[in-house]
């Protein structure tokens, strides 16, 4: 029997040495480095409110979507995961497909905002960003692309106001809270929200990414920058990782209501599978959503398990349900180089089919 | 930096030549990457000086898990000796690998310096100078409230409730901390058995990277499953609670010197925001209520407008006979117009202070900017729908039978 540690001492000093230099040739450029820039896909404002605004993308071409399609985003994190960076950009791939694709950027909360409601949020916000792009299409229904928390409360609001929702395309949605390998909904089971957002006010973005950071704490907080200093003298990999870096930290704080809301309804009492759930004085009933659904989910996601996602299928009204498979990460969804081949044409062929 | 490393730099051989200059070669190659993080020499003599919170302290915290890394590759080159451990050493060669640095990754685990995780033991140290600083008096004892009497008797029972609070969120958060040590235990059994999956020839771990990669796998995977448990996940939430009692009693106290000082506090403008919340919500809602009792009042009367103008198109003749005739049976359009008038006359004449000229706050259907929503039915479209395949060929695409 041999021994499995077979580490010669020149060979470790020498990764070592392989090591600093890479560190120390690296942080001269990493000095010079200026903050990245996301894709910035050429748009224009076509509503605001508050801090809300609905962009309207450009691509080259005309649409030959005759039905727009809104993202509706989480209000965790900032929207520009859509539209990271050039090559890696979904919101460009949804329109080199022929898709009119609008964008809600929720925006940044403070103290302001602290007293927002998921029926603000919903039956509120949501509800008028629809509305202003049905005007301006002059359509009764339009397409809703869901992400994460905002595919949540694209079901709901579907659910709620179906005559104006003509498809609807979730990803990456947790629907299902309570599946055994949710560490979010596992770790607040036993918290007691009522007191901490009657402390916390709005939540801090940083504790919500220190929190997620603690969800893989050795890999997200440490063996990734190990890794980055493999890239540090690869500009361009270089940049694309700060840029990852700007959209993970860069994040909103959360308004203290709609959290304590959505922790209570959605993680706790997982009401939404269960149909208990209510948005203002109204039921949420999923069995009200008979448009076709496209329900997109990873098979690797840590944040949203596949399980929690799949539980769509099961209590949508519709007859007209579909789930794709992504074999990727709830990052990657968007931003891996085989997310952009695949996941935008996917959509649209789905939606060109229901047109 | 520097001094940490020289500190922290464990040889077990220091009178081997080869570990002489490997240790020269590390100090080297750290100052020269510490050097990088100085920030430039002012050009300018009469420039201002540099932000505190800037330069190389803030690469430096950015970068602590980067030096954690390489203490750690220091110690397993440096407790490597060249000679192949024989089979039945290896787990020893291991601990003796991992000893030195295991401080270095627990603290991976908890280490991180943010405002959102300020280290809670500090935060309330730091709360209780300043407590004390303040003329809240002494910190009471931490068995539990003891009777309170006289003039500060409510600030007696606010800061032994406040000692209390403390006392068990410092309990709160060891047993986590213990269960963060278990999970770094555990990792570190697992990794032995990993390693032991690669002792034949070809799978040997050759290399620190390798050696590193399979200790992270190891230890993510035991802490997903402590981290994952009822113990853990009742840790969990007694943390968060026990840290928001003492952060509730902190901003109590804290609101009551500021009214002392005759300072806006926290609660007051909370209080306000949620008030002024309320009202927009009013607002909204009565003014979508009104805009779409515009509407209706605007297209009953294009419905009337349109029925006169088909009575005029209809000839001179038409409009006489129709005034000698019997009144005809109004059209639908133009009764509900009528209707509509009728009931905004109605409207309009409420006094405004009654409670009949509040606002509905019913949830509304309509569009903010007064556009009257058709309400299709298209709920069997779904069913009608013929899908057409996706020609998507790697994810899998499930249709719902």
């Amino acid at each position: 029997m041999y021994t499995p540690l077979r580490i010669d001492p020149n060979k470790a000093v020498g990764d070592i040495a392989a090591f600093q230099r890479k560190l120390a040739t690296g942080m001269g450029y990493l000095r010079t480095m200026r903050e990245p820039e996301y894709a910035n896909t050429p748009r224009e404002l076509v509503y605001s409110e508050d801090k809300l605004k609905v962009w309207h993308f450009k691509g080259h071409g005309t649409p030959t979507s005759k039905t727009p399609l809104l993202i509706v985003y989480a209000l965790v994190n900032t929207v520009w995961m859509t539209d990271l960076q050039a090559d890696r950009s979904m919101v460009r791939n949804l329109l080199e497909q022929g898709e009119d694709v609008y964008l809600i950027d929720w925006g940044y909360p403070d103290g302001a905002d602290r007293w927002l409601t998921l029926d603000d949020y919903i039956n509120g916000y949501l509800d008028r960003c629809v509305d202003a792009v049905r005007q301006r299409h002059d359509l009764e229904a339009i397409n809703l692309l869901g992400i994460c928390q905002g595919g949540a409360f694209s079901l709901c609001y579907t659910a709620l106001q179906p005559d104006k929702v003509r498809n609807l395309i979730t990803m990456v949605t947790p629907v299902d809270f309570h599946t055994k390998d949710n560490m979010l909904s596992q770790w607040c089971r036993h918290m007691d929200v009522d007191l901490f957002v009657d402390t916390m006010g709005n939540i801090p973005a940083g504790l919500m990414n220190y929190v997620y950071l603690t969800l893989k704490p050795i890999r997200l907080n440490q063996q990734k920058y190990i890794g980055m200093v493999e890239i540090l003298d690869n500009p361009v990999e270089l940049e694309n990782f700060l840029r990852m870096e700007r959209w993970i930290f860069d994040s909103p704080d959360q308004a203290g209501e709609a959290f304590r809301q959505f922790i209570k309804d959605f993680y706790q009492g997982n009401k939404l599978l269960k149909g208990t759930l209510q948005i203002g004085d109204r039921p949420v009933d999923l069995g009200m959503v008979t448009q076709p659904v496209l329900n997109i989910f990873a098979e690797q996601d840590h944040l949203v398990p596949p399980d929690a996602s799949r539980a769509l299928g099961k209590r949508v009204g519709t007859t007209d349900y579909t789930e794709l498979a992504f074999r990727g990460g709830h990052i990657g969804i968007y931003v891996s180089g085989r997310a952009q081949r695949e996941v935008p044409p996917a959509i649209h062929q789905w939606l060109r089919a229901r047109s | 930096m520097q001094g940490i490393l020289h500190e922290e730099l464990s040889v077990s051989d220091p009178s081997s030549d080869f570990m002489k200059d490997y240790q020269t070669l590390a100090r080297q190659s750290w100052e020269a990457f510490t050097r990088q993080l100085q920030p430039p020499a002012a050009t300018n003599p009469f420039a201002p000086p540099a932000f505190a919170g800037s330069g190389n302290d803030t690469l430096e915290r950015t970068l602590s898990g980067l030096k954690g890394y390489f203490d750690w590759m220091q110690g397993v080159a440096a407790g490597s000796s060249g000679t192949p451990a024989p089979a039945a050493d290896w787990q020893q060669q291991l601990r003796q690998l991992f000893a030195g640095a295991t401080p270095s990754f627990t603290q991976a685990f908890a280490g991180i310096d943010t405002a959102g995780a300020e280290g809670f033991a500090q935060q309330w140290q730091s709360w209780m100078q300043a407590a004390q600083r303040s003329g809240l008096g002494d910190v009471p004892a931490t068995q539990g409230p003891m009777p309170a009497f006289g003039l500060n008797r409510e600030q007696q029972m606010q800061q032994q409730a406040m000692s209390v609070a403390v006392f068990e969120s410092l309990q709160a958060s060891a047993r986590y901390q213990a269960l963060i040590q278990r999970a770094n235990a555990q990792g570190m059994e697992r990794l032995q058995d990993k390693l032991a999956e690669h002792a034949e020839p070809g799978r040997q771990v050759d290399s620190l990277k390798a050696l590193y990669d399979l200790w992270v796998d190891s230890a993510e995977e035991a802490y997903a499953e402590i981290a994952l448990s009822d113990e853990f996940c009742e840790a969990y939430g007694e943390m968060v609670n026990t840290q928001m009692r003492v952060r509730q009693l902190q901003q109590q106290q804290t609101e009551q010197i500021c009214q002392q000082l005759g300072v806006p506090t926290r609660k007051e403008v909370s209080s306000l925001g949620e008030r002024l919340q309320a009202l927009r919500r009013e607002f909204r809602s009565g003014r979508t209520t009104s805009s779409d009792s515009h509407a209706d009042e605007v297209m009953a009367l294009r419905h009337e407008l349109a029925a006169l103008k088909r009575q005029m198109a209809a000839g001179p003749a038409a409009t006489p006979a129709a005034k000698s005739s019997a009144p005809a049976k109004p059209s639908r359009s133009t009764s509900a117009a009528r209707k509509a008038a009728t009931k905004a006359v109605r409207k309009t004449s409420v006094p405004k202070n009654t409670a009949a000229a509040k606002p509905s706050r019913a949830p509304v259907r309509k569009s903010a900017a007064g556009k009257v929503a058709t309400k299709v039915v298209r709920k069997t479209r779904a069913s009608k729908t013929k899908p057409g395949p996706i020609a998507t060929p790697r994810p899998s695409l499930r249709k719902r039978k």
